[in-house]
């Protein structure tokens, strides 16, 4: 049985007719063709299929396409201004927060989370932040350095 | 020989060309790509770890609407293949040796239709004992009943289940032993564990009437060609391999299989045909895992800390196939010896097969298990001798002029300054809580002399395009070939683009393994760029009519040394002339002389070229209620040569090191009696998290090396992870005052050797 609904990702509706079973991440990527959100585990448990859900992070591959109906759905793919990059993406990139890039998309929709409900986050409360988004190449360190640096008040073009 | 012949430049920011990609999610990593009319594949695994396959019946599967092709064993070339022992078919034919053997696959146009295609395959099995207990496989049933005519490399001694054997034999070690004052032993036992790249692997194969193009997240591509070549019994000229953007590997990403697989769906569906693994998959279905072992040691030493003799017995597990990991029982072994000063060795190591997941290359294979419990080893010698451990390696660890194991000779290397760099960041010998301690460890790994090939062509506006066979796994390596080019020709990084990851575009390369890339193809892209610059300098000298030994490329213009006012620019000289194009592959460096004579299993690991060199020291906290152990801070000293890229370098040994945590605290698959993985999900196999990884100070001991990589570097990604473990030990041994033999070091397990130690 497929159902008929209206998805707004990154401020554009797309009408959908999706099964029920169907979860967000599948229809998001196959479907509407956004395939910045990416699938590490299909089960919540590494966060590279994360997406902002009217603002607040959700692990879109354990959350059911038809939930999402009439709701803002942001993805990666949302969180560039233009042809620029969000200062978060920048300060990823400056501090060498990218490697292989896989759990990229998920963590910068984790920290913009953060920095939304929390704009000048300690180290920990970053780490805290991030705890859901498993990054196998950087060890974190330079992710979280790049967080502090995109945070409010830090101080423009020192290292994190 | 390379050597350093001047200061690296300050630390500069470097923002890797495939970054901006990354960051937008607009990059394209296999699983996102989609051809117009692909169908979708998915694999019927084993039902058992060890059983004879008395049938197979797939009348139900092809008769399924929307089924485009079901093969089996019957339906490919009867071909055997492997890295080195050709032990492997692509579907299993007349056994199944582990529970991720493939029996069948199915193409269909969806993907789930594909899943219950799989699902209504027959298999009927004549269930046999399953050869877990890989330490006592000698003896147990066959894995390889066949193993006598599979065709392989004839030094690693096979035997039965045994599919390597090799010793390192220095001296007189039972005599020496029977010498020394002091002599401690250790048994040690490791989980496998995994390389869990955040990327599940995903393969593509299209055909265009004889050729196919495989898009694979594999880190060795050409090795990928050769193998769908084999497999279905065409040239390598008609396979071409394209990878995307790659989600990390971590070795295992590092062997041809599944290429093959779909490769041969998509000729019988004669559609695209697109496999995307679960993540129960990439646990359970791969072939790739770091090897459980278990390590013997006995080390006798003077009362001075003197070493005078070390023997070792190690048993590891290939699992039931070679794959590329056959040279597993002479690197361990290498490893059981560490970077010490020892006067006589005899370890031996045996590399057996058994009906679990094949052990294979994940990254710096042997070394941080063996490291671990050498380095636990070394902890006790000390504790014996009345000795700080710290000490005790500064006596005994290699310098300039020591004899290695096989008495290879060391020039000029930065073992020892690592100690006292790692020593001196964590705080050494200070006063802490009695729940906290630091310990340290030390350890080598080599660097890999391979042939590689790039090319380097200038454009009419004055940039350029570096083409080279390396393999970008995320680690930035390929990202920072522009800096090696651009420098040769006094052009900027930012001048030129890169083609890489195309098997049809640049020659053969060993791909992103064994830490090679900067060391061979960064050394093939500056041979390459070298023919270029001969160029322009010719070029300049005709143009400025002066002798072209008077040219010099600086800032993108050719000028006269000492009168710049004399000069053209490089984008006049393309402009005007050429073309300007190089190809190089430069010299691959020899490995070292050494006395292995009385060594046998011999596959080329008996000398350490270039050898990169480690001490980590952990501070961990224990909770001795529970077992828990939270790693405060790591301090990581590392002798990598030059660093060619800094901010590439500290996120090599940061990941690296927390990589190592995970190993050494949370990362094991269990195995039970039936040979099934228990815990193939992220739930049940932790990773470290952000929350829980800690503060990591990093130093670079930059040592001009013998036969090191271009710019005077070695190896960096590997290493990182080598010694990790083995700090951890030592600290949590320093808590609880009892060693932890068992890897990983769980809570359970630092609980009971808490409670044991205090009977």
């Amino acid at each position: 049985m497929r159902y008929q609904a209206t998805l707004t990702v990154n401020g554009i509706p797309y009408p959908v007719e999706v099964e029920a079973t169907a979860s967000l991440l599948r229809v998001v990527r196959d479907v509407i063709g956004l395939t910045g959100s990416k699938e590490g585990c299909d089960d919540s448990e590494c966060g590279a299929c994360m997406m902002l859900l009217d603002g607040r992070p959700v692990n879109s591959c354990s959350y059911l396409a038809l939930q999402a109906d009439g709701r803002e759905i942001t993805t990666v793919e949302g969180l560039a201004p233009g042809d620029g990059l969000a200062p978060l993406q920048q300060a990823l990139l400056e501090a060498g927060g990218v490697q292989c890039g896989y759990c990229t998309p998920g963590m910068l929709i984790s920290a913009t989370a953060l920095l939304s409900s929390n704009p000048r986050p300690s180290e920990d409360e970053v780490r805290v932040a991030l705890a859901g988004n498993l990054c196998r190449c950087t060890g974190y360190t330079n992710i979280v350095s790049a967080v502090l640096r995109a945070s409010e008040g830090h101080p423009a073009g020192t290292p994190g | 020989m390379a050597t350093v012949e001047e200061p690296r430049a300050a630390e500069a920011l470097f923002i890797r060309p495939d970054g901006k990609e990354k960051v937008t999610g607009l990059g394209r990593y296999t699983a996102d790509l989609n051809l117009t009319g692909q169908a979708h594949a998915k694999l019927r695994y084993a039902d058992h770890a060890h059983a004879r396959i008395t049938r197979v019946d797939v009348s139900k599967a092809r008769a399924l609407p929307g089924v485009l092709a079901v093969l089996t064993h019957e339906d490919v070339p009867d071909v055997k293949y492997g890295g080195m022992v050709q032990d492997r078919r692509l579907f299993a034919k007349d056994k199944v040796l582990w529970e991720g053997d493939v029996i069948a696959g199915v193409a269909a146009l969806t993907a789930e239709l594909a899943e219950q295609a799989v699902s209504l395959i027959d298999v009927e099995y004549e269930r046999l004992e399953p050869v877990v207990d890989f330490a006592a496989a000698e003896g147990a049933p066959l894995v390889h009943e066949d193993w006598e005519s599979d065709s392989g490399d004839d030094t690693m001694g096979r035997d039965g289940n045994r599919i390597g054997y090799s010793t390192i034999v220095k001296g007189d070690a039972d005599a020496a032993m029977a010498e020394a004052d002091v002599v401690v032993k250790g048994r040690y036992t490791t989980d496998c564990s995994q390389g869990v790249p955040i990327e599940p692997r995903a393969v593509i194969a299209e055909w265009h009437g004889d050729r196919v193009t495989v898009w694979s997240s594999t880190q060795v591509p050409y090795a990928a060609r050769a193998g769908v070549a084999t497999v279905l019994e065409i040239p390598e000229s008609s396979v071409r391999i394209v990878v995307p953007l790659l989600g990390g590997g971590f070795g295992a990403k590092c062997d041809f299989h599944f290429e093959g697989h779909v490769a041969a769906l998509a000729r019988a569906a004669r559609r695209p045909v697109k496999l995307v693994f679960s993540r129960r998959e990439e646990f359970v279905a791969v072939d790739h895992r770091r090897e459980g072992m278990v390590i013997e040691l006995e080390t006798g030493a003077k009362a001075d800390g003197t070493i005078v003799a070390h023997r070792g017995r190690l048993v590891l597990d290939k699992g039931a196939y070679c794959g590329e990991g056959g040279f597993f029982a002479q690197m361990a072994a290498m490893h059981a010896c560490g970077p010490y000063r020892m006067e006589n060795i005899f370890v031996e190591a045996s590399l057996n097969y058994s009906n679990t997941q094949p052990s294979s290359s994940i990254r710096a294979p042997t070394a941080p298990q063996t490291c671990w419990a050498l380095e636990q080893q070394i902890d006790e010698l000390a504790h014996a001798l009345g000795l700080d451990p710290v000490e005790l390696r500064r006596r005994t660890l290699i310098e300039e002029g020591a004899e290695g194991p096989t008495r290879q000779v060391f020039e000029k290397l930065g073992m020892k300054e690592t100690l006292e760099r790692a020593v001196e960041m964590i705080g050494y010998g200070r006063e802490l809580p009695e729940d906290e301690a630091i310990g340290v460890a030390c350890g080598w790994w080599p660097c890999f002399g391979a042939p590689s090939g790039a090319y380097v062509q200038l454009h009419s506006d004055g940039t350029g395009t570096i083409i080279t066979g390396a393999q970008e796994n995320g680690t930035g390596a390929v990202m920072a070939f522009p800096i090696l080019v651009a420098e040769q020709l006094g052009m900027s990084p930012g001048d030129f683009s890169l083609l890489y990851q195309d098997t049809d575009a640049a020659p053969w390369d060993m791909g992103s393994c064994g830490s090679q890339t900067t060391f061979n193809s960064g050394r093939a892209a500056i041979a390459a760029a070298v023919e270029v610059r001969e160029q322009l300098l010719d070029a300049a000298a005709a143009k400025l009519e002066v002798d072209r030994e008077d040219v010099e490329l600086v800032d993108g213009e050719a000028r006269v040394k000492g009168a710049p006012e004399t000069s053209v620019t490089i984008v006049d000289l393309v402009g005007e002339g050429g073309p300007f194009h190089g190809k190089g592959s430069g010299d691959v460096p020899e490995a070292p002389e050494c006395d292995a004579e009385g060594c046998v299993g011999r596959l080329g690991m008996e000398s350490f070229l270039a050898p990169q060199l480690i001490t980590q020291a952990a501070h961990v906290k224990v909770d001795r209620e529970t077992g828990v152990v939270r790693v405060l801070k790591v301090a990581a000293a590392h002798d990598s040569g030059v660093i060619v890229n800094p901010m590439g370098a500290n996120g090599q040994v940061t990941g690296g090191v927390v990589m190592g945590i995970g190993q050494a605290l949370t990362e094991g698959t269990q195995i039970d009696a039936e040979g099934r993985q228990r815990n193939p999900y992220l739930l049940d196999y932790k990773l470290t998290t952000a929350a829980d990884a800690p503060e990591i100070e990093i130093a670079w001991v930059e040592t001009p090396t013998a036969n090191a990589g271009p710019k005077g570097s070695k190896g960096i990604g590997e290493p990182p992870c080598v010694a990790t473990s083995g700090a951890i030990a030592n600290a949590i041994r320093n808590v609880i005052g009892t060693p932890v033999r068992q890897l990983p070091m769980t809570p359970e397990r630092v609980w009971t050797a808490t409670r044991e130690g205090n009977q």
